[in-house]
């Protein structure tokens, strides 16, 4: 009477369900302490309802990030991008299974400043088991979700998840929203994704919140980044990346490992535009 | 003796209930950590429903004909099929 079939073909929100399931049983068996995000990690109302996720988002206690890779590795996941390449935050490394598609770790949120360890302690306390493909995971309670779905809003130039996460909360939990972000060290990437930046125009993040919202050119989210970055060698690292190709891109891009000759002609290509870039500025000026 | 069936412990699943309630009845389901993605469409899906619930062979199969609008004697055959299938393959559960 039926029809087993090969759940290759499954669709991705099935497959991502499975993937925080597989995640976290990774977890359970290796005490590494997780947090799932987002998609079918959401808690009731805090999203539109029938909107899934691509990928699956899991917060580590920095600490236990080397037993999680571990862990990926030895059910067939193999990272794509490593934390310096990933993003701008350099927050997360990204993980491809043939069977379960994208698991993108974090070892801390876009928009929370506070030492990774202790945020994670602190997002922690609070969290709760949410059951996804009816297997219990550990969820951030809904406070911490609300500030979690607003940063990453933020960082997006501006998601409907602010309408769920922030305009649909009542005073008292938009309260407790701001109080979190003090703990967290995130008011001015939650000033960013609920439209009070401008209040925070003195903050050395203000301008990479305002390039998130704004959008601009690649120059000018450096411009943000050296802003951003804090200490001497952080700016001199940042400073150093800028021309430097990324080659985890690169290698997802063309779907194999880039040749020398590959890193090279794109090497040339990034130059070539920054100078570009450059040029049309001094014209504007 | 009577055996009882029911989803083993190490079992992942997701419906069409838990994604698109609109959609075909489609179960998708893996043993964690380590197993293969498993589908099971239409009737298929109907059992593993039943199975979610647990019972005796006759449960089960009385339970997929309800939701299949379908006579108990038409799908035992084929329900006592799949669930020793699904027992050999480790994602059900016979005790």
């Amino acid at each position: 009477m039926t029809d087993e079939a090969d759940g290759r073909t499954a669709p991705i929100a099935a497959r991502v369900h499975l993937a925080h399931a597989v995640v976290q049983k990774l977890a359970d068996d290796r005490d590494i302490d997780l947090l799932h995000l987002k998609g079918p990690a959401v808690l009731p109302g805090l999203r539109a309802e029938g909107r899934h996720s691509s990928d699956v988002d899991v917060l580590v206690r920095p600490s236990h990030l080397a037993r999680l890779a571990e862990a990926l590795e030895w059910v067939g996941w193999e990272k794509r991008t490593d934390f310096s390449t990933g993003s701008v935050f350099a927050h997360a490394a990204n993980w491809w299974h043939d069977d379960w598609g994208w698991v993108d770790v974090h070892v801390h949120w876009p928009g929370v400043m506070a030492d990774a360890e202790e945020a994670f302690d602190v997002l922690s306390r609070t969290s709760v088991m949410l059951p996804i493909a009816h297997r219990d995971c550990r969820v951030p309670d809904r406070v911490s979700q609300r500030l979690i779905l607003v940063l990453h809003s933020a960082r997006s130039g501006g998601t409907s998840d602010v309408d769920h996460a922030w305009i649909a909360a009542d005073p008292a939990e938009q309260d407790a929203v701001r109080r979190l972000a003090v703990e967290l060290d995130a008011e001015v990437a939650l000033a960013a994704g609920i439209g009070e930046l401008e209040l925070h125009r003195s903050h050395p993040t203000y301008r990479l919140w305002k390039y998130f919202s704004d959008g601009g050119s690649r120059t000018d989210e450096w411009r943000a980044r050296l802003a951003a970055a804090s200490g001497p060698r952080a700016k001199a690292r940042l400073a150093t990346a800028v021309l430097r190709v990324n080659r985890d891109h690169l290698r997802m891009e063309l779907g194999r490992p880039p040749t020398r000759a590959e890193i090279r002609d794109r090497q040339r290509l990034r130059v070539r535009r920054a100078v570009d870039e450059l040029a049309r500025r001094v014209k504007r000026s | 003796m009577t055996h009882t069936y029911r989803i083993a412990d190490d079992v992942a699943w997701v419906s069409q209930e838990d994604l698109d309630a609109d959609a075909e009845p489609t179960a998708y389901l893996t043993r964690v950590p380590r197993g293969m993605p498993i589908m099971l469409e239409g009737s298929g899906c109907l059992v593993w429903l039943a199975l979610a619930d647990g019972g005796t062979l006759e449960e089960v199969t009385a339970s997929a004909a309800a939701m299949s609008d379908a006579a108990v004697e038409d799908v035992r055959d084929d329900v006592a099929e799949l669930v020793d299938q699904l027992v050999v393959i480790g994602v059900v559960r016979e005790d």
